[in-house]
């Protein structure tokens, strides 16, 4: 009998640290994930928890896993050569059919940042993949930033707005993501424009209330939650609002769908 | 009013002298506190035909009823026949043709042969309370019978938990029914409740182990409560089918001494708790030399030495395997007046058998 | 087809059926109740017919069996999880029509949601072979007659044990009937409860605005003071599905363990935390209206044919603080009500 729950053994090819709590893993995996699908992430020991696909290429894939508590010990053992398990990925991703040729704005709070971070290459990268891109994006002091090259990168390649909450820091900007969404001129964009907001809950609840205020429309607003998960597979019920299930029925959702799921 | 009345025998009939000359109050046992519904009638038409018209609840449970006149006490005693022999004859099998194990005559119509041994107070017990691992009455009525009818002096109290709502640490023998307790690890989810509540209203000796989620415990500083048998929404944690009780002893009010008792035992059986009260007569004797004085248990405690009181109390006693014993008792009393105890030698007492 | 067996013949048939199947089903744990003196009834595995609680319905469901409290789902070294092998044997599983009822709500979450088939759910039914326990009358908690959970015909045999000890049996399943062969053929047909003292009326929640007015409403304030959040009744339930993985390392040797699933509830704090530390649902009437609309709505709402409630009562019964679901019920309808006349008021 097929058991979804089996966890497949992946070879560790490189570990890099992101910030000063963020470690990102590449390992050997011929899965295929969309961006803004997860994976279920086994460290033995510790235990199983979604992970958003942070990258991916051919034959490999990148996490980017915090390391407190518990975890860091476990993660500072791993090299290059040991293994991780993986399962998956689940969920439905970014609707990139729907995105793709539009103005592109992302707003993102802290690590947020992994499950957007391949539709911001494919932004900065695909020739014509969207109309425009602007990306907000926030950290909560210097040791929280995270992709740090991919920043930099992108910085070149399209619109960015780079903060910290509270922190000053050359080239960047002081405050919250919400502060900055207003720089976004919605109603110039006309109907042609895809919002993508991912982070912390309440820093999607406000930011998104700040883009209504600035004139975006419900429609074109897409999130992504995070919920804890013990099965990924629609089982285990934790990540289960009324009907819905971010495991299967998300991560990602349309917001008019996302503002009536109340927990 | 003139009469000549010997107050202490009156006294021994469970009849209390009042401040009013000639007028006295009843002190009916009820062992355990929990007597069938039915007497209360008896203690109506005892109050409106001989006493005041009121009655008050003892502070030792018994039923007190005031204002009887010292001509009316051979009808009272007459009245109260029922009472007795329902009460504490049949209720408590008690021998009442023996005190103190010595056979004694008893005329039923000559009300209570002695008042010694002071009613055996309960709380409720696990006959109602959610709280109660222990049924605190069935266990007074089978004790009631080892201390009465007596001259000895000896106040127990029975609680159903270690809450100790009755107080068995204010009296001489203290008993508090406990439960071992069982752990299923299987049928636990690791909520954590029990370990909350343990710590919350208990001895803290449970804790919510992050690494396998399940409950770590110090068995040793487990009081018995059962608190987290309640807490468990698995039953996870279930009471082992026997009852267990603390035995607590010496503790006392008074103008003296006062002070909480001290563990004797802890674990002991129904059996074990029976065969060592079995002891106390002869205990109290040895103590007394033979002759019972107005003192109660704690203060034989006191003069005898906790070693020698050990040594008698578990005298033939077969001891349960779980059951520990106090080694020593480190008392703690209240001392109203500074080195109240330090006196001349002369004005000590001696327990034991004292030469002629 | 049907039999008659005294006592001492059932018993010979019990040992014979005993040495092809596993029997699970209600048994007396003397004393081992939350209060004392007080017994727990739940499942185990039943050494003899005697054993077997027939006249009172159990504390714990029979969903217990099938997907217990805590089960290994893999073994694991520095390099492989392996799956745990489970139970091989078939197994006679004692249960009553909600408890059966229960269990076609269970495979709905366990062997469909999202198109997968969990492995350790699915191996475990499909050695299980139910025999239904014939209820003799309801208790005051049970109202499977207004779930509409009262009835069934999924059981591979039907049990009824009468007053004079005689038992008999209306056999369905091919494979058991061997063990009847010498049995007196009977008239028995398995009869249902038709009515129970306790009825429920169900909500009608007929949009998505009626329910978010409804998750708002003052009524779950209530639980808020009187449910202290300990998860009895969701334990106690026959449906719910819940659980929690976890990988213990063994003791003596840290590199080697298992990956376990426990139960879970929603109404124990703790349920929705995340790695970050985010919690929903923090009070417990958040969680109380998470259950109850998971229950009369949510579950419906997604699978369709019916109601994620078997009306076993287990919930009532068990409750510590003597909340009922039947009492929020009627609580709910009544808001849903409320909430549809003023809605209906502000259109005109």
């Amino acid at each position: 009998m097929n058991n979804p729950l089996q966890p497949q053994a992946c070879e560790i090819i490189s570990v890099k640290k992101q910030g000063g709590h963020e470690f990102t893993f590449r390992v050997k995996s011929d899965a295929k994930p969309l961006p803004g699908q997860f994976m279920q992430l086994s460290l033995p020991k510790i235990g199983e928890c979604p992970i958003s696909v942070s990258g991916y290429g051919e034959g490999w894939l990148e996490f980017t896993i915090r390391s407190v508590g518990e975890v860091t010990n476990i993660i500072f053992e791993k090299q290059p050569g040991d293994l991780l398990f993986l399962r998956g990925p689940y969920g439905k991703g970014w609707p990139i059919e729907g995105i793709k040729g539009k103005n592109v704005v992302v707003v993102s709070g802290g690590t947020g940042l992994a499950p957007v971070r391949e539709l911001l290459n494919m932004c900065a990268d695909e020739q014509g993949f969207s109309k425009s891109t602007t990306l907000i994006c926030g950290f909560k002091d210097e040791t929280g930033i995270v992709f740090s090259d991919d920043l930099d990168r992108w910085k070149t390649k399209f619109r960015t707005i780079y903060a910290l909450d509270k922190d000053e820091k050359s080239g960047w900007r002081v405050g919250m993501v919400t502060k900055f969404i207003k720089e976004v001129d919605f109603k110039g964009l006309g109907d042609d424009y895809a919002l993508i907001v991912v982070g912390p809950p309440i820093m999607m609840k406000y930011a998104c209330q700040e883009a209504l205020a600035c004139g975006a429309k419900e429609e074109n607003m897409w999130l992504s939650f995070e919920r804890k998960m013990s099965c990924a597979i629609g089982k285990c019920g934790h990540c289960r609002i009324d009907e819905t299930y971010v495991c299967l029925d998300g991560p990602v959702f349309p917001y008019k769908v996302a503002k009536n799921l109340v927990d | 009013m003139n009469r000549d009345i010997n107050i202490k025998k009156t006294r021994l009939n469970c009849f209390r002298q009042s401040k009013v000359p000639g007028v006295f109050m009843l002190q009916m046992r009820v062992p355990g506190g929990m007597v069938d519904a039915k007497y209360l009638e008896m203690i109506e038409h005892i109050s409106k035909t001989w006493g005041d018209g009121n009655f008050h609840f003892g502070t030792r449970q018994t039923f007190d009823i005031c204002g009887i006149k010292y001509d009316s006490i051979p009808q009272v005693n007459e009245y109260i026949e029922d009472y007795i022999c329902g009460v504490d004859a049949e209720l408590c099998n008690v021998d009442m043709n023996k005190i103190a194990g010595e056979p004694r005559e008893w005329d039923p119509k000559s009300g209570y042969p002695t008042i010694g041994a002071r009613n055996i107070t309960a709380c409720i017990g696990n006959y109602h309370c959610i709280c109660g691992n222990i049924n605190t009455f069935e266990l007074a009525r089978k004790i009631e019978n080892l201390i009465f009818p007596s001259h000895y002096h000896i106040k127990i109290n029975i609680v159903g938990c270690p809450n100790d709502c009755n107080k068995a640490h204010l009296c001489d023998f203290g008993i508090i029914g406990c439960a071992k307790i069982e752990y299923h690890p299987e049928r636990c989810v690791g909520c954590g409740l029990c370990a909350k509540k343990c710590e919350h209203g208990a001895t803290r000796v449970l804790s919510l182990n992050p690494k396998t989620g399940k409950i770590d415990k110090d068995p040793c500083c487990c009081v018995g409560c059962a608190e987290c048998v309640k807490a468990c929404p698995t039953s996870a944690w279930t009471r082992e089918p026997t009852d267990f009780y603390k035995v607590i002893i010496g503790g006392r009010t008074g103008r003296q001494t006062p002070r909480l008792g001290k563990m004797f035992l802890n674990w002991a059986t129904e059996e074990t708790v029976l065969s060592v009260l079995a002891n106390w007569q002869k205990f109290s004797a040895w103590v007394m030399d033979y002759k019972p004085e107005y003192l109660h248990g704690g203060h034989l405690i006191d003069r005898a030495g906790y070693k020698k009181f050990k040594e008698i109390m578990l005298d033939g006693v077969t001891l349960n395997p779980e059951c520990l014993v106090a080694e020593d008792v480190f008392w703690a009393e209240t001392e109203y007046r500074s080195n109240y105890n330090v006196k001349p030698l002369e004005t000590h007492h001696a327990a034991g058998p004292q030469k002629a | 087809m049907s039999y008659v067996l005294s006592s001492e013949r059932a018993d010979a048939l019990f040992s014979e059926l005993k040495k092809q199947y596993r029997i699970f089903a209600p048994k007396r744990f003397k004393a081992q109740g939350r209060y004392s003196d007080t017994d727990i009834i739940r499942y185990a595995e039943a050494a003899s017919l005697e054993e077997i609680v027939f006249d009172e319905k159990s504390d714990y469901p029979a969903k217990e069996v099938i997907s217990p409290i805590q089960q290994a789902l893999f073994f694991f070294t520095e390099d492989e999880y392996r799956a745990s092998k489970g139970n091989t044997r078939p197994i006679l599983l004692f249960a009553r029509p909600c408890d059966i009822n229960s269990q076609h709500i269970q495979a709905k979450i366990y062997a469909g949601n999202g198109g997968y088939v969990d492995m350790y759910y699915e191996r475990m039914r499909e050695t299980v072979k139910f025999v239904l326990m014939e209820c003799p009358s309801s208790d005051d908690t049970c109202f499977c007659v207004s779930m509409g959970t009262n009835k069934t015909d999924d059981y591979a045999m039907a049990i009824r044990v009468d007053n004079d000890g005689s038992v008999k049996f209306k056999v369905c399943d091919e494979a058991l009937k061997p063990f009847f062969s010498q049995s007196t053929v009977a008239e028995y047909e398995p009869k249902f409860v038709k009515e129970n003292e306790t009825k429920v009326t169900l909500p009608d929640i007929p949009n998505k605005e009626v329910l978010g007015k409804l998750k708002e409403h003052p009524m779950w304030k209530e639980y808020n003071g009187r449910c202290i959040s300990c998860g009895a009744c969701t334990i106690a339930c026959s449906t719910c599905t819940c659980f929690t993985t976890k990988d213990i390392a063994y003791g003596d040797n840290p590199e080697v363990g298992e990956r376990r699933r426990v139960t879970s509830s929603c109404q124990i704090d703790g349920f929705s935390t995340v790695a970050g530390g985010a919690s929903y649902r923090n009070t417990a009437g958040d969680r109380m209206r998470f259950k109850m609309l998971h229950k009369f709505h949510d579950y419906k709402a997604r699978f369709g044919d019916s109601h994620m409630c078997v009306g076993c009562g287990r919930c009532i019964h068990r409750c510590p603080e003597f909340i009922t679901i039947t009492n929020a019920l009627n609580k709910m309808c009544n808001a849903v009500e409320e909430i549809k006349a003023e809605k209906g008021g502000a259109e005109k």
